[in-house]
């Protein structure tokens, strides 16, 4: 049960484009680790603790990213120790910190996204500005494998005639290259069968429509409206926010508006999450009723 | 009143010197199921294309098209583009999007329908052919059958009037054909939509079809019901293309009206003959060679965490002999063949070749004048420009070869058709001068002339000492070209013999002419065994 999937691709496509610019934008201290916070979860609600390898290397990522900073930036006034006659400070260490969080936070949205955001939905997405452009995204889609398929077969058939030898380098680029040419001509060839396919059932006729199998429903609408108030509120708040890292790390007591907008987004950032755990749940008490 | 009406057309291709079709007339009815025969280049794809706007062909016309009742220039250019579906031979090229769903709605969005409309649409399309189950997968994963069932579907979805088909069975085997011929028939009698369509392989079509129009170099030279076009056949070799029963109607001396299916055929010839001979005396056994080619006990699966595709397959095809390998689509046929000529290894079992294991033939001394093979997609043999460059590459001499391809020497080999395209790769592998041949669906897309012409090749092949083990769904071309069949099920050889004695056995997975005369004659498998068993046993009654 993952419900995350089953919402509109613009719905969706929205909300990750809000919550990862912030991200990437924001530089602000709590911001960051809203947003590694949600994303993490966002991650675990849907993979449990199953990918072991994937966090390990995110968390090596994590730690050679904020041990680089304090080695190359030597800003800051609180001295940790001194390699070589250059000071290493608490403040370029924290900075380090918080651009790895910020990275790696950015790193688990794009992963949430690219599992959610399969090639229908960016279509979907892509429908919206230009049926031709989405026709194209699709076509390339298709074609991709298409060609690696045709590639593959051409070599086996090449190799069970012994004619395509790969004993070195020079024969085995030389053999690749004549396949690709080869591959080339069959690409056109079939273009045409493709071509004649398209027109035969009216394409170029007049103006495209976009179909799509995604139903813009009441919940869309619901995630969509809370995902544009909560980023509206986050960016009407980041104004009222001071922080620094250099020479001094300071996070300044927010004001109202700055607290809002501190927890607009922290709320938008686990909204993922809200949904998911909200659907497992209620998908445990409906199979209770099985 | 005639939804398809051809006067007088003629036509000339661009370029071309002779006409490729002369004064063609002909009519279909609403609602009739319809079909075009002759021999490759007889122009009937010609005809097919011209009645389909969007693709006509480009060239100097002339006569006049008919349809729906109104000129075909005058249709509504969106009419034109909905109201008559055209499906082509190539199930893979046709489709144009990644996902089985977008697919079925492209026409639609063509004609800039809004998207309830579509949804609809594609939803009683989908559920009518019964593509629910794979409507969100990635068009790349379907087999061949489900590829054309989803071009006939996206083509279905725009409600046509008239569906016109190119070959639309060529390339797929037996039984996902038989499902699409009878998707046609179903689609034609509970919609009442007209269809016209050419085909090679007339045995189903045949007794589906209430028209029969027969055209060779460029003219219509018959049209009516079918059983009344046969009888007025002459001596055609178009007839060798016709269903197995009025083939045996035809060479027993034509008693009686031509009977079409394999059911008409049993009866027919249950009343007009009798059976006191029951069986065929049996073949004059091959002397048993040396083995050519030996699997014992070979597994091999494509993935670790795929399941097995040859399980302990155990079989020996001898020297000198032409040997069948049968059965279902993922019995692993070819699989089996590949893993013979070496492109995939087997994690346990051995493969040997003239009594040499697979790995001891080194720096492929395996491909030089020993073994060869003829993939199913022969498009994936050319790597050059022009046939001439092709035989050059490979090391043939096109005169030493058993067959004349002068005439093709200068043309591109994708311009070729589909037959001569099978025979130039046949002559780029036979230039390694290999002692076993490995053949993958040499019938695949051939019509019925080039099937007799590739049979006579290989039997002079075989003639010549060479082995030959071919890979086939078609059960006709097995029954006549091997010496010794095997039948494929589930990654296992689970049977072997003669093709009499195996088609003789088996009730579905055999010839028409064996379903036709089964429990009447005992060993019957093709329309030439039946006849003469027919023959020698003299009509009922006494008459003969």
């Amino acid at each position: 049960m993952r419900s995350l999937e089953d919402y509109h691709p613009r719905a969706v496509g929205l909300y990750f484009l809000a919550v990862t610019c912030i991200a990437v934008f924001s530089m602000n201290p709590v911001i960051v680790a809203e947003s590694l916070a949600g994303s993490l979860l966002l991650y675990l609600v849907r993979h449990g603790f199953r990918d072991g390898k994937t966090h390990l290397g995110t968390l090596g990522l994590f730690v050679v990213l904020t041990l680089v900073n304090p080695v190359v930036s030597h800003n800051g006034v609180t001295p940790l120790f001194v390699v070589n006659n250059n000071p290493v400070t608490l403040e370029a260490l924290l900075f380090g910190a918080f651009t790895a969080a910020m990275i790696t936070g950015t790193l688990y949205w794009f992963r949430s996204f690219s599992e959610i955001m399969t090639s229908d939905k960016l279509l979907c997405l892509f429908g919206a500005l230009s049926p031709k452009l989405a026709l194209l995204f699709s076509m390339a889609l298709r074609y991709v494998p298409h060609f690696r398929r045709q590639s593959e077969r051409v070599q086996a058939s090449q190799r069970a005639m012994g004619l395509y030898k790969e004993d070195n380098l020079i024969d085995a680029a030389r053999g690749g290259t004549r396949v690709f040419s080869i591959l080339l001509t069959w690409a056109l060839e079939n273009g045409i069968v493709t071509a004649d396919s398209m027109a035969a059932r009216g394409y170029g006729l007049g103006r495209r429509s976009s179909y799509t199998i995604f139903l813009f429903r009441r919940r869309d609408f619901v995630f969509l409206l809370f995902s544009i108030l909560l980023t509206a509120a986050t960016i009407a708040g980041s104004f009222r926010l001071g922080y620094s890292y250099y020479p001094v790390f300071r996070v300044d007591i927010p004001d109202a508006w700055g607290s809002a907008g501190l927890a607009a987004y922290g709320l938008l950032a686990l909204l993922p999450a809200i949904i998911e755990i909200k659907e497992a749940v209620r998908w445990r008490w409906y199979l209770s009723k099985i | 009143m005639a939804l398809v009406s051809v006067e007088n057309l003629s036509f000339t291709y661009a370029g071309a010197s002779s006409p490729a079709l002369r004064d063609v007339n002909f009519t279909v009815e609403a609602g009739e199921f319809a079909a075009i025969c002759g021999p490759t280049g007889c122009g009937k794809s010609t005809v097919l294309r011209l009645l389909k706007r969007e693709i006509a062909p480009l060239g100097e016309k002339s006569g006049r098209i008919t349809l729906f009742g109104e000129e075909q220039d005058a249709l509504d250019s969106l009419r034109s583009a909905a109201a008559v579906g055209f499906v082509m031979q190539k199930p893979e090229e046709q489709i144009v999007t990644d996902k089985v769903w977008h697919e079925l709605a492209f026409g639609l969005e063509n004609l800039g329908m809004p998207q309830g409309e579509i949804a609809a649409r594609v939803a009683e399309t989908a559920a009518y052919f019964g593509i629910e189950d794979w409507f969100t997968q990635s068009t790349a994963t379907l087999s061949g059958g489900q590829k054309q069932l989803l071009n006939l579907a996206g083509v279905i979805v725009m409600q046509p009037e008239l569906l016109i088909l190119d070959e639309p069975t060529a390339q797929l085997d037996p039984i996902a054909a038989s499902e699409f011929i009878a998707a046609l028939r179903r689609l034609n009698r509970d919609l009442g939509l007209t269809v016209l369509l050419v085909e090679h392989r007339l045995e189903e079509i045949v007794p589906a079809a209430d028209r029969l129009i027969v055209m060779e170099d460029g003219r219509v030279t018959d049209s009516g019901a079918p059983a009344d076009v046969l009888a007025r056949m002459g001596d055609s070799p178009l007839f060798r293309a016709m269903p197995a029963a009025s083939r045996l109607w035809r060479s027993t001396g034509k008693i009686g009206s031509c009977p079409l299916d394999v059911r008409s055929g049993r009866s027919w010839l249950e009343a007009n003959f009798t059976n006191s001979v029951r069986a065929l005396p049996p073949e004059e056994e091959r002397e048993a060679g040396e083995p050519a080619l030996e699997f014992s006990d070979v597994w091999f699966r494509y993935e670790r965490s795929a399941p097995d595709v040859l399980r302990g397959l155990t079989l020996t095809a001898r020297v000198g002999e032409c040997f069948a390998v049968l059965g279902g689509n993922g019995s692993g046929k070819t699989t089996a063949l590949s893993a013979a000529a070496g492109i995939f290894k087997p994690y346990a079992g051995q493969i040997r070749v003239f009594g040499k294991k697979l790995k001891d033939w080194r720096n492929q001394s395996l491909y030089r004048e020993c073994l060869a093979l003829l993939p199913q997609d022969v498009q994936t043999v050319f790597l050059c420009n022009s046939v001439r460059e092709e035989l050059r590459e490979a090391g043939a001499d096109p005169a030493s070869l058993p067959f004349d391809l002068s005439p093709l020497l200068d043309r591109h080999p994708y311009d070729l058709s589909g037959g001569e395209q099978q025979l130039v790769a046949l002559g780029k592998v036979l230039a390694s001068k290999p002692r076993l041949l490995l053949l993958d669906e040499p019938t695949k897309g051939l019509d019925v002339g080039m099937k007799d012409r590739l049979l006579g090749l290989l039997g002079d092949l075989r003639d010549g000492g060479m082995t030959i083990a071919a890979v086939t769904h078609d059960v006709e071309f097995a029954a006549s070209f091997a010496d010794r069949c095997a039948l494929f099920f589930r990654g296992e050889a689970v049977a072997s013999g003669t093709p009499r004695e195996i088609f003789s056995k088996n009730s579905f997975y055999t010839t028409a002419a064996a379903r036709m005369t089964r429990g009447f004659y005992d060993n019957a498998v093709t329309v030439e065994d039946a006849a003469a068993l027919a023959l020698k046993n003299g009509r009922r009654g006494g008459l003969s």
